[in-house]
């Protein structure tokens, strides 16, 4: 479809490139600020295990939920998690299927945002539970109350989307990752390395049938996993459409809810490569042209979401029901009105910078329009539960909603734990895949 | 060494087998205990025992049903056979049994500071008693607040006659001493009033609240509820009411008509419908719509001779009242009179004592159930704390009162001794304890006794003492045992007497109409301050404003508008040179120029629960002009406090007027009887195998006077959150009763309307819950399962009626708010009710452990559950019997015929969820002639 120019440096060559992967990993040790970033990423993963420890001790009151508004920050943070979570199994299968050239640099570690951000977000549903050590009853096991889930029930599809998507992440994650490896493992130098890479390669060799072999369990794999990736956010999305609330009870909102969580999860990719690209000094690989690619899903992705806002106007004004209504205008013009304009403003208005060229190319505005979608995109993640919650059926239960200092500690926490988590993977796992560059080498060099 | 006993071999070896038994046995008390080898008689394990009794309020009796389990009384109900319960109760009466229970009642007598005894203040007061006894009682004063017991008034006749040189003086924060004045204007003498509204078809209502708290509010609204029952059936009149007030009252929300009044209009009304009677005095000028209200009431009230009826309420001059007996007599209306219930001569009046305080003429005084250091107006403390007095305060708490006193000694509930209560219609019950006091307490009758030098009286000897002197001796036993039983003395309601010919007041010449008049009222939640440490009371919401936790200066919109004031803008209210502090709350309806404060807030010595919340309203009283008090100044002092309440105030407009539909009367006649009828649905219908539960609540009767909120609250075992977690919107009240404005500013006309749990028989909560803790019972019920709950609150989140409640904290599982964790409080439980832990939902429950009761009863009789068995705690509550409970399925049950009224409808019914709970509208009857002046 697209070609492959502009994607791979200029006259490179296999150990060129593998040298520009693994090199800042094996030979050269973690610079200052490394260090510093992984201090502060860590001090702040303490924070949210602390924040959660304080959470277990005095229990969900500390969050600012209250009776009407019985889901805040918890759920809207899982939403959002699942939604970048999202995007890196998406852009590693279905680049991978559509056979477009500028994956290769960023799969990898789109998938590893992947599942830390699906861990993380696995995170929050038994976080914001009454009892979260009951959490386990809602997977299916033998017991003496010969009780089941019930299936009616779509936070037991979550379970089980969650659970499946995450499972199935780590399966894909270390597929792909098997030839890397077997590279490190074969550059180690140390005893440990070569140990430690040796056995998670799994006695890779690189043969022609090992080649054949992953080649075709990859690509069945990527298969599978388009499905599972739209499934997993139609599931949080149908969280809401199950319900009978106004503002919830859209059949728009699973389709409307995989395209935001592609939406957001470009936007984190472009946000990681746009640090690792400087971070680890891969400017060769990571190239404009894969910045302008991103940009062009993400603006593509901006005007479905635009149109789904409009969608959902449409259809609150004419189902005709009067809490519909209500709920409409307390949207457009409530206490929250502030809140859902800028989210309008972060998620519809800010991405169509990107139709000039310039901006797309510009690795700096493509920052800026990221951080407004992921901000954006939060946002809308918790207005979908303010607004409806706090803006019901019944006047006299409609009330205002604060957050507490919990609740904004735990946000922080899990940012801080997921940066924490990128830290490490930074340094143990290849950032790229070194395997799919240079068989995007061998491609522009006329291989099959 | 030597000297021990030494032990032989045998000897030896029984003390090692005994403290290897007594070993084994560890963990036992060292108390003797007795475990129920032989059951007491009576007692069965699990099944609550009912007593009669009463419980005071301003003083007169209310009849109630106490439960107690295992010897704990656990729920106060009414007693249907009692003529100020008619088996209902009210707010105060349900949440008497967590004051019993308060962990802040005065447990010890105290003198000044130091904890004392019992002996050590009979030592200390019998010197004095000898010398009482030379002197005839010179210095020495009894200061009570209103007493009724026949028992009490015996005693202090003797301690009158034992020192007949001893002064009583009385003092009753909410008193009726306009009342009482007016019917000395009126008739010559202190006739006490009661209205029958049961006999009422027209009714106008000046400044008067009725249905609003008081001694005789349940007797009132079951009068209301006679003429507005709207029925498919019975084509009876509905009743009409008109109401001029200063400030929005439960009687006000219920009228047809209702005129935003000041004071000064209210006489002015009154005079004109004098006028309009034939007085034969000129009718002051009104305004236009005045007039027009004005016009269509008299009217109305002629036309209807007999029926017609005129209340005044307490808070206006004793000319208005005197004036309102005169109209009644022209109107022939159903009022009857008896002679004052109490003391037949009035005690002296507080003031006498103040003086004498400050003239040092007082050696002794004893306080007996007052608390005039908080609740007098002015100059009671200063007087006290300068006379020098042997100062003994009786009462139930170490309050302001006992604080400035020498002695406290601690009173016992009244749920703990015996004693006896006359009604507003002077019947008479008897109140027997339910518990043995549970600390070293004792009630006044022992006190009053000292004062005769008895040390040893006790209530229940006293109490039949006085009642045994009045019957043949051979018949009393069995009497009293009848009594006890009914919970009443039959036929001691006072004689009804005739009035003579009431006589048309003197009016004094109109006052100059001041900017601002504050007007002061009872408070709904703590009544005179008395409750103010009661949590259940603090914490449920006042009827129309649904404040919680404090009280506020309600103003009228126009009046906030101009003064530029909005909710919670903290005022300096000043008048006649006091001045307090309070918080502005903008209520529609109030009269502009008008300030209304309730009084019961500010205390200082209240508890844990009731210290430091709202203002002090009795520090802007005068003791001459009690309730209205012209020339306030009001200004803001730019500071501002968070109210508290469980409903943010809304209007209902356009289609939003469908959550409380309204039906005029002549539109329901025309209206068809037919049951309800449901949106399709793809779920099944099969909900009931054996029973089908469900609730109608009756718009038109509910006059939102919360004893229904208090009864599930006591019976369900909800926990009190505290002002913090209201605040943040985290109430427990499994029942709220949604008040909605219906109408403008001007003439809000709100409506009541009660939530429970709708128990939908195609419940949105139950499918969205992942671990099946919502599910339906076999008969129809929408039940949570709380130890199956994991706190996903889906259920809540999906709830259209949000009737739901989170556990966010342990309510009442380790987190309890302030004192309310207290070990003592454990006891008032119910113990057929699971408390709840942390992070799990619940909900009504339609008093399942009710069902439950009455399954089991059925089930060891061979029978059915009747129609009328199962009777829910807010049902068995409700003054106006507006909640009907029953079985779908029975054939007899009252509620399939309810279901059929035209105007039954289902609260949000187009949802398809199908609730078993549903509303008859409200059934205003307007008058036509007045439409247009705006109803």
């Amino acid at each position: 479809m697209s070609g492959a120019g502009g994607l791979l440096p200029q006259g490179a060559s296999y150990g060129g490139l593998v040298s520009t992967v693994a090199d800042p990993l094996m030979l050269r040790p973690a610079g200052r600020r490394y260090w510093i970033a992984f201090g502060v990423t860590f001090v702040m993963t303490l924070g949210f295990v602390g924040c959660i420890a304080w959470l277990f001790i005095k229990g969900i009151g500390i969050f600012g939920n209250n009776t009407t508004i019985v889901w805040g920050f918890p759920i809207a943070n899982y939403v959002w998690w699942v939604g970048i979570g999202n995007a890196g199994t998406l852009i590693s299968s279905m680049l991978l299927l559509t056979r477009q050239p500028w994956r290769a640099a960023i799969n990898r570690f789109a998938e590893a945002m992947t599942l830390f951000a699906v861990s993380i977000a696995g995170l929050f549903p038994i976080l914001h539970l009454g009892r979260p050590y009951l959490a386990y009853w809602l997977a299916p096991y033998p017991n003496t109350m010969q009780l089941w889930p019930q299936w009616r029930s779509a936070l037991v599809w979550d379970f089980w989307a969650i659970l499946a998507y995450l499972l199935f992440s780590i399966m894909f994650f270390t597929l792909g990752l098997l030839p890397d490896l077997a590279t490190l493992r074969d550059r180690a130098e140390t005893r440990a390395g070569q140990v430690v890479y040796g056995a998670l390669a799994m006695g890779w060799r690189g043969s022609a049938r090992h080649w054949a072999l992953h080649d075709s369990v990859y690509r069945a794999m990527a298969a599978m996993a388009v499905p599972l990736v739209v499934s997993v956010h139609s599931v949080v999305g149908m969280d809401f459409a199950a319900g009978l609330m106004p503002g919830w009870q859209e059949s728009i909102f699973p389709p409307y809810f995989v395209v935001g969580a592609l939406f957001s999860g470009f936007a984190m990719v472009v946000l990681l490569a746009a640090l690792m690209r400087r971070g680890f000094g891969l400017e060769s690989v990571l190239t404009t042209r894969h910045f302008e690619s991103m940009a062009k899903v993400i603006l593509a992705a901006s005007i479905v979401m635009g149109l789904s806002y409009l969608t959902e106007w449409f259809m609150s004004w004419y189902a005709g029901e009067r809490a519909e209504r209500t709920f409409l205008i307390h949207q457009l013009t409530g206490d929250d009105a502030a809140l859902y304009w800028s989210m309008l403003a972060c998620n519809v208005l800010a991405p169509h910078v990107l139709w000039f060229t310039r901006a797309r190319r510009s690795v700096a505005i493509l920052i800026v329009v990221s951080l407004l979608v992921n901000v954006g995109m939060w946002m809308e993640r918790i207005l979908i539960i303010w607004d409806t919650l706090s803006h019901d059926y019944l006047p006299s239960m409609w009330r205002p909603w604060y957050a507490t200092i919990w609740d904004w500690a735990v946000l922080a926490g899990s940012l801080g734990f997921f940066a924490f988590m990128f830290m490490c993977f930074a340094r143990l796992l290849p950032v790229v895949a070194m395997h799919d560059l240079s068989r995007l080498l061998y491609r522009q060099r006329g291989g099959a | 060494m030597t000297d021990a006993p030494s032990l032989t071999r045998r000897q030896a070896a029984l003390g090692l087998l005994a403290s290897a038994v007594s070993l084994s046995a560890c963990g036992k008390p060292a108390e003797e205990i007795v475990p129920y080898v032989e059951q007491p008689e009576r007692i069965v394990p699990g099944v609550p025992l009912r007593f009669a009794t009463s419980l005071a309020l301003n003083g007169y009796g209310r009849g109630v049903i106490v439960s107690s389990i295992e010897g704990r009384p656990t729920k106060v109900e009414g007693n249907a056979g009692h003529p100020a319960s008619l088996g209902s109760t009210d707010a105060f009466a349900e949440a008497a049994v967590l004051s019993l229970y308060d962990p802040d009642r005065s447990r010890a007598v105290r003198e000044g500071t130091r904890i004392a005894s019992w002996d050590g203040f009979l030592t200390a007061l019998r010197p004095r008693l000898r010398r009482f006894e030379a002197t005839g009682g010179e210095g020495l004063r009894l200061l009570t607040g209103h007493v009724t017991s026949p028992t009490l008034l015996r005693l202090m006749g003797q301690v009158q006659a034992r020192y007949p040189a001893m002064r009583w003086h009385g003092y009753e924060p909410i008193g009726d001493s306009n009342a009482r004045a007016g019917a000395v204007l009126a008739f010559g003498r202190p006739l006490a009033s009661l209205a029958q509204l049961d006999r009422a078809v027209v009714v106008l209502a000046l400044d008067a609240d009725p249905l609003g708290p008081g001694p005789d509010q349940i007797r009132h609204a079951r009068g209301f509820a006679a003429h507005r029952t709207a029925r498919w059936e019975n084509k009876a009149a509905l009743s009409r009411f008109y109401a001029a007030e200063p400030v929005l009252t439960a009687t006000g929300a219920k009228a047809d008509h209702r005129l935003a009044a000041t004071p000064t209009l209210v006489r002015d009304l009154a005079i004109a419908l004098a006028s309009r009677l034939g007085s034969g005095r000129p009718a002051p000028v009104l305004p236009p719509e005045a007039q027009r209200f004005l016009d269509a009431a008299a009217a109305d009230l002629q036309s209807r001779p007999g029926e017609a009826l005129v209340l005044v309420g307490e808070w206006q001059p004793p000319e208005v009242h005197a004036l309102a007996h005169w109209i009644n007599a022209r109107l022939g209306a159903p009022v009857e009179h008896i002679e004052p219930v109490g003391p037949a001569e009035p005690p002296a009046p507080l003031d006498a004592l103040i003086e004498a305080l400050a003239a040092k003429q007082v050696d002794t005084l004893v306080v007996l159930g007052a608390n005039p250091a908080y609740d007098a107006s002015a100059g009671f403390a200063q007087a006290l704390g300068g006379s020098g007095a042997f100062s003994v305060h009786f009462g139930p708490y170490h309050d302001e009162t006992a604080a400035l006193c020498r002695w406290h000694l601690p009173e016992s509930h009244p749920l703990e001794d015996w004693g006896d209560l006359r009604a507003t219609d002077g019947t008479a019950s008897l109140a027997q304890p339910l518990i043995l006091p549970l600390y070293n307490t004792r009630s006044a009758p022992w006190l009053l006794g000292a004062l005769l030098g008895t040390d040893e009286a006790t209530a229940h000897a006293a109490v039949r003492d006085t009642w045994a002197a009045q019957r043949p001796p051979e018949t009393f036993e069995a009497w009293w045992r009848q009594v006890l039983h009914d919970g009443v003395v039959a036929d001691s309601a006072a004689p009804r007497v005739t009035p003579p010919p009431s006589a048309l007041p003197d009016l004094a010449p109109p006052v100059a109409p001041a900017e601002l008049t504050l007007v002061l009222r009872p408070d709904p939640s703590v009544w005179d301050g008395c409750f103010a440490n009661n949590a259940w009371l603090q914490e449920c919401p006042k009827p129309l404003t649904r404040q919680v936790w404090g009280n506020a200066a309600m103003l009228s919109p126009e009046d906030a508008r101009r003064r530029k004031l909005s909710n919670g803008d903290v005022v300096r209210l000043a008048l006649g040179g006091r001045q307090i502090d309070a918080p502005v709350l903008v209520r529609p309806g109030t009269a502009p120029g008008v300030v209304a404060l309730t009084l019961g807030y500010g205390r200082r010595r209240a508890g844990a629960i009731g210290d430091g919340l709202g203002a002090d309203a009795y520090a802007l009283r005068s003791p001459d002009a009690p309730w209205i008090m012209a020339g306030l100044t009001m200004e803001g002092t730019g500071g501002r406090t968070n109210l508290l309440f469980e409903q943010p105030d809304r209007r209902l407009e356009g289609e939003a007027r469908a959550l409380f539909p309204t039906v005029r009367a002549d539109e329901l006649a025309r209206g068809e009887s037919r049951p309800p009828v449901w949106p399709p649905s793809l779920n099944p219908d099969r909900v009931s195998d054996t029973h089908a539960w469900a609730m109608v609540i009756d718009t038109s009767l509910c006059i939102g006077c919360n004893a229904c909120v208090i009864a599930c609250q006591s019976e369900n075992n909800v926990p009190v959150v505290g002002p913090d977690e209201v605040a943040r919107g985290r109430e427990m009240h499994w029942l709220r009763i949604d008040t909605y404005d219906l109408g403008p500013p001007e003439d809000p006309r709100p409506g009541f309307q009660p939530v429970p749990c709708m128990h939908c028989e195609h419940a949105p909560c139950e499918p969205v819950c992942p671990v099946e803790a919502s599910i339906h019972d076999a008969e129809g019920l929408n039940v949570q399962v709380y130890n199956r709950c994991i706190g996903t609150r889906f259920c809540q989140a999906n709830c259209p009626y949000k009737v739901r409640r989170f556990n966010w904290f342990g309510y009442a599982d380790g987190q309890e708010y302030a004192n309310q964790g207290a070990p003592v409080l454990a006891a008032q439980r119910n113990p057929e009710v699971t408390v709840r832990a942390r992070g799990v939902m619940e909900k009504c429950t339609y008093c399942t452990q009710r069902i439950s009761a009455a399954r089991r009863s059925a089930e060891r009789e061979g029978r059915e559950i009747g129609a009328r068995e199962v009777v829910t705690a807010c049902q068995s509550a409700c003054p106006s019997q507006a909640i009907t409970f029953g079985d779908l399925k029975h054939p007899d049950s009252p509620i399939t015929a309810l279901r059929r009224e035209p105007q039954h409808y289902a609260l949000l019914g187009h949802l398809g969820t199908r609730p078993r709970t549903t509303y008859l509208a409200a059934v205003r009857n307007p008058n036509p002639a007045a439409e247009e002046g705006g109803s």
